[in-house]
Parts: structure tokens; sequence; C-alpha cells
């Protein structure tokens, strides 16, 4: 191992390349941490998910924008990527799966992009559907891509029902159990999501990166 | 009207350059962060309302540029249509600068308002995307609306229909009936007011509800226009385009609004000041609009009138303003996050409605909230009246002056935003019968009147004249 010097220096290397938005740098940052000796485990508590906390808290503040969440986020996956290699396949550092999309009827996208951003730094793997998504789609892909959550966005009052659908489909499968289902957007409420029997509600991103990690047993 | 024929503009989305939705996404964020360099755009949180000419000219210069490199994003064909600079100018040189909206003695000639003029502002009132508990409720709203003689029309929102028990969804047949029966309700509404000429207009999810709207003798007529609009940011969809179709094949005014989104893939504040000005390009290019919208949205805050929000959709309207002679309009006061029957609901619709009205724009949003959720009857007429006079009051006022009372408002409202109070019912503030708000409601209104009496808007009581 190294000294303690040099090793709080390679730490702020990867730190400061996802913060920079630079994948090459961050993936090659996180190569020099695991030729150090580095538990792969321990970047990723120590720097990955405070820098990935960091990133939500400057997007929150309006310090970082969309590009910049997204441009993070990709950095940000690049050294995961290094770092994940280094694990074994059953490690207790993998990815929880969600799925995300607008409700059918729906095309707004802005809501449901940073959502899928903020989960992504956040440390999910997520998949997005896109826009106008009807129910069936929303359950045949989620048992497709062994989904841990269902995101279900709606920005209008006359789709907030086809979250409601999403719902009812998993049940008449008989798949209700196997899936968290998370909504949120402009007219969905805490109220609106226990009538619909939803496991989460998320007011805004940040909230939806809370709920998410605990509905899924994380803290 | 444009140079450029919509079925032009269609071949171009058809045989337009294939692109990844977040390839464009990140195209408009690197021309946006270079044109703000390029033309030295610098966000100025002490002027929301800024009174820098130079700053316009740069900021419409820096749009035509972002407009002519990025174009439109189509979502379906997954294509971008692209205009030249030179398209760009024609299509300005050919704009209209005055377009007659309603018939006969209600009908209102909306002109080009340059920066700071007494060109009468055309001011939507009514209760946008409002879900009615009922069919009289409704009538007697709209029918009040019509009444206030500050608003030149008034949009209408979403009253159940004996056809549609269940919720209604978008996109489906049952969407038809709420609105089209809103439609009948607000033509008939306009009529009992005596103003059966005035304009009235809704905003369906889906076009073929809104189209729907325009069906027979009672419907929508083509001098009510009807609103086009797209996706942010620079984006559109064959849902949209098909309004436009419409609007062209019946010779009905067309209206787009294209907003952008602060914190989204502008970049920056400054950013979205420029890409809400190349929305304008996209409103008269693609939708083939006379009225074009400028609008910006933050997307941390449920509230259009921040700080950041005024300051880019007034330099943006200034800008175009300044530099074409275009009919412009904005959607400012409305989607406040504060509910009605609150000072605060009133404070952030007076900021945004000066600054917008100001800037030259006429007032295109209504009284819409961010937060209606399934609350039923969630506003008032008297927000309508409160807009409208809000509006003129500002006629003739210099962006210096606005700028003031924009602050002094902002000081009274922007740290309460995140946790804004949710205001009250119609039933709660309301008194329908007598087509009277509730004393503690004109309270309220009249509260803040005076205090923007006491920043120079000359803002009368409730019930008094102007």
């Amino acid at each position: 191992m190294e000294n303690i010097d040099d090793l709080t220096s390679k730490y702020e290397r990867l730190h400061s390349a996802i913060l920079g938005m630079d994948d090459h740098e961050a993936a090659a940052a996180a190569g020099d941490l695991l030729v150090s000796m580095v538990d792969p485990n321990d970047v990723i508590d120590n720097i990955i998910r405070p820098t990935a906390d960091e990133i939500g808290d400057k997007f929150q503040r309006e310090e970082f924008f969309l590009p910049q969440l997204m441009l993070a986020g990709n950095a940000l996956d690049a050294a995961m990527s290094v770092l994940l290699k280094a694990i074994p396949a059953s490690g207790e550092q993998s990815k929880k799966t969600v799925l995300i999309g607008t409700v059918k009827g729906d095309i707004h996208t802005i809501g449901k992009n940073i959502v899928a951003m903020m989960l992504r730094t956040g440390g999910f793997d997520v998949q997005d559907l896109g826009v106008d998504v009807d129910a069936s789609t929303f359950v045949k892909e989620a048992v497709a891509r062994e989904a841990d959550i269902i995101a279900l966005s709606s920005l209008l009052t006359t789709t907030l029902p086809y979250q409601r659908d999403v719902i009812s489909e998993l049940k008449s499968q008989g798949l209700r159990e196997r899936f968290r289902v998370l909504i949120g957007g402009g007219p969905a409420t805490q109220e609106w999501a226990d009538e619909i029997g939803a496991d989460g509600y998320g007011k805004d991103a940040g909230e939806a990166l809370a709920v998410a990690r605990r509905i899924t047993g994380g803290e | 009207m444009s140079i450029i024929k919509f079925h032009d503009v269609m071949n171009r989305f058809y045989s337009g350059e294939p692109c990844g939705e977040q390839e464009f996404d990140m195209r408009l964020f690197q021309a946006a962060e270079r044109m703000k360099k390029k033309f030295e755009i610098r966000y100025d949180p002490e002027n929301p309302v800024p009174s820098d000419a130079s700053l316009a000219d740069r900021c419409f210069a820096a749009a035509r540029e972002l407009y002519a490199d990025v174009g439109t994003y189509c979502l379906d064909t997954s294509t971008v249509a692209r205009f030249s600079l030179d398209e760009i100018d024609n299509a300005l040189g050919c704009a209209p600068n005055e377009t007659v909206w309603g018939e006969g003695s209600d009908a209102f000639g909306i002109r080009h308002r340059p920066v700071g003029s007494d060109v009468p502002v055309f001011v939507w009132g009514g209760l946008q995307t409002l879900l009615f508990s009922d069919d009289e409720t409704a009538l007697r709203v709209y029918t009040a609306c019509c009444r206030c003689r500050s608003v030149g029309g008034v949009i209408g929102g979403m009253v159940p229909s004996a056809e549609c028990t269940g919720d209604v969804k978008a996109d489906s047949p049952h969407e038809i009936f709420p609105y089209r029966r809103s439609a009948l309700l607000q033509r008939r509404a306009a009529a009992e007011a005596g103003r059966p000429g005035m304009p009235v207009s809704n905003g369906a999810p889906k076009s073929v509800a809104h189209l729907a709207m325009y069906a027979g003798v009672d419907g929508f007529r083509p001098s009510d226009g009807i609103g086009t609009g797209g996706v942010p940011e620079l984006k559109t969809t064959f849902d949209r385009l098909q309004r436009v179709a419409f609007g062209l094949a019946a010779d009905i005014h067309i209206s787009a609004g294209l907003g952008a989104m602060i914190g989204g893939f502008s970049g920056s504040v400054e950013g979205a000041a420029i890409v809400a000005a190349a929305g304008v390009f996209q409103s008269l290019l693609v939708n083939q609009a006379q009225v074009a919208l400028i609008t910006a949205t933050p997307i941390q805050t449920q509230s259009r009138s921040t700080r950041n929000g005024i300051w880019v959709s007034a330099l943006a309207l200034q800008a175009l303003n300044r530099n074409t002679h275009l009919i412009l309009a904005g959607a400012h006061g409305d989607h406040p996050s504060a509910g009605p029957g609150t000072a605060q609901y009133f404070y952030e619709t007076a900021a945004g409605s000066i600054a917008g009205a100001v800037s030259g724009g006429h007032s295109w949003g209504a009284t819409r909230k961010f937060k209606t959720g399934r609350v039923h009857d969630y506003g008032t007429p008297l927000e309508s009246e409160f807009l409208g006079r809000i509006c003129h009051a500002t006629e003739g006022m210099q962006p210096t002056q606005a700028n003031k009372a924009v602050l002094a408002l902002l000081s009274r409202y922007e740290n309460s935003l995140a946790d804004a109070p949710a205001g009250l019912t119609l039933h709660e503030l309301y008194d329908l019968k007598c087509e009277r708000p509730l004393d503690a409601y004109i309270d309220v209104y009249n509260t803040v009147a005076g205090e923007l009496r006491g920043l120079g808007v000359p803002l009368p009581d409730y019930g008094q004249q102007d």
C-alpha cells in the first residue's frame, strides 16, 4: 500500500474528475486506485457515493443544470464500471435497477429526465422507457429487465390515472409484490400515491432518490 | 405569414438529419454555452427587469445564431429540421405586426408592443387547466371572468360531462367530452356576459380533444385562435404539429409557446434566455404562428415568478421586441407557487406580469396554477380581474421603474416559494350567486393593491374604476 498522502491525492483525483465531468479521467483515476491495491468497495463507499450526493446537492442548489448532471453521471459511471470489474460477481455492490418512464398520453420529458439522472448519479441502474408508455409495456419491460423499481412520471391531471393502471396491471398479472412502484410529477401527491397503492412518492428529484433508496432497503 | 410553407417544414423533419434526443440535448447545451460566451450574456440578479438595450440586442443575435445552428428536434421522426439565417430573417420580415382576435365589437387588435410602450396588452383571463366540479359552477365562473373588462379573452378548464363519469384520461376517447363541454360553456358564458364575440380558448393535452373544441356552431371559432406549442427545449411532436396543420387548414389564428427550462439543457440562466428567445423562431417557422409566446420555467422551483425566471423572460422578450415587429406574449404571472386567496399569489402574479408587460409582452397564460392536482374549483374570477388590471396598469411603464417594483415584490415572496401557502378553493373565497369575492378575499386584494400603488403601480381597489 502507498502512503496516506499519495492515496489521498488519488482519491482527490477521482473526486475532481467526476465533478469535472471528465469520464476518461474518472476511469483512469479509478484504475489508478486499483493499481494501488485499494479495495474497490472502499472507493465506492468513500468516494463514489459521497461524490454522487455532492452532485445531487449541486443540482438542488442550481450550481449544476441538467447537462452537468448528465456529464457528471457519465464520469461517475465510467469510474464505477472500472471498480465493479474488480469486485467478484457476488459482491455486495450490485446496482438496483429502476425502470422509468412518463405514462401514456403524456409527452413531458424534463421531470422524468431529472429524476432519471438523479437516480443514476445516486447509484441506480436506470433504464428509461421514454414518454407516452402504456401500462402493459411498463410491466412487460420490468419483467424482462428484472427491475427493482418501476418509476412513473405524469405531469397532467388527465394522465395521473395511468399511474394507477400500471399498478392494476401488476396486480392482474400477479406481479405486484415483485416490484416497488415510485410515482411523481406535477399533479401527483402523497395522498394520490396512498390512494393507488404506490410504494413511494417523490415531490422532486432529490426526494425521489431518497425514497428509491428507502424502498429498496438502502439508507 | 412565414416564407417557409408548412409542408416544407414537414419535409425537413421527414428528411432531416437523424439524431438521438440526448445527442440533440447536448448539442443545444454546447451551442447555448458558446453563444453565451460569444455574445457576453450575463445574468444580473439585481435587475430582474433588464434595461440594458445592448444586452437585449446581443441576446437576439445569440438566439438567431443558435437556432440556425441547432434547429428543431421532432420526437416522432427523431430528426432535426434546420433553417438558415436568411430563412429566419425572411420569416421575421413577413410576420404580421397586428392580428385581430375575436369578432364584432368584442374583437381585439393584438399589436406588436415595443419595450415600455403604451400599446394595450391583450390579456387572457380564465382558469386554464382547472378541474370544475360541475356544469353550473363552470358556467358561473366563466361568465364572471367574461365580465371582467380588464381581460380580452377567457381560457377554460375541464368540465365533467355525463358521457364520462370516471377518470378523464388523456389520449382516450373520454378526453374529448370535458373539453368539448367546457368550450360550449365558455361560448355561452361570453354571450351571457354581453361579449359574444370575445375570444375563448382552452388547451387539451392531446390534439384530438383539442380540435374537437372547434367543431359545430357552438364550438370555438377561427377568430378564437388555436394554441399549438412544442416541447421544451426546441422540440416538437406530431401531436403539436397536428394543431398547426389544423389551424392552417381551417384558417385559424395560431399562437405558439416554446419555453426554456431554467436548469435544463440550456445549461445556465443566460443560456435559458438565449433558448427562450430562440423558441420564437421555432414558433414562427415551424408553428407558423402569428403570436409567439416566451416562457421560462425553473425546474427546481414550482413558480414562474422566480428572480431568474423573470429575468430570462423579460430579457428574451426585450431581445425580440427591440429587433423585430413580432407580436409577442408571455405567460409570466401564471403558474405561481402560492394558491388563490393569498397575498403571495398576487405578489407572484404581479411581479411576473409587470416584467412581461413592460418588456413588450401580451399576457397569454391566464391564471394557471402549478399544483392543481386533483383539487376541484381551485380558483376564482378575482385572479383574472387582478391579472388584467395589473397588466394594463403597467402600460407605458419603463423597465427601470418596473424593476424597482419587481424587486420590492420579490422581497415579499422570494423566500417563501418552496413552502408557499396552498390557498383556498372557489367556495371558500367567492360567492357565485352574487358574483363577488367574499369580504376576506377582497381585503387581501385591497391590501396588495395598496402596496402596489405604493410601488408606483396604479392598481385600484376592488370594485373601483381604473
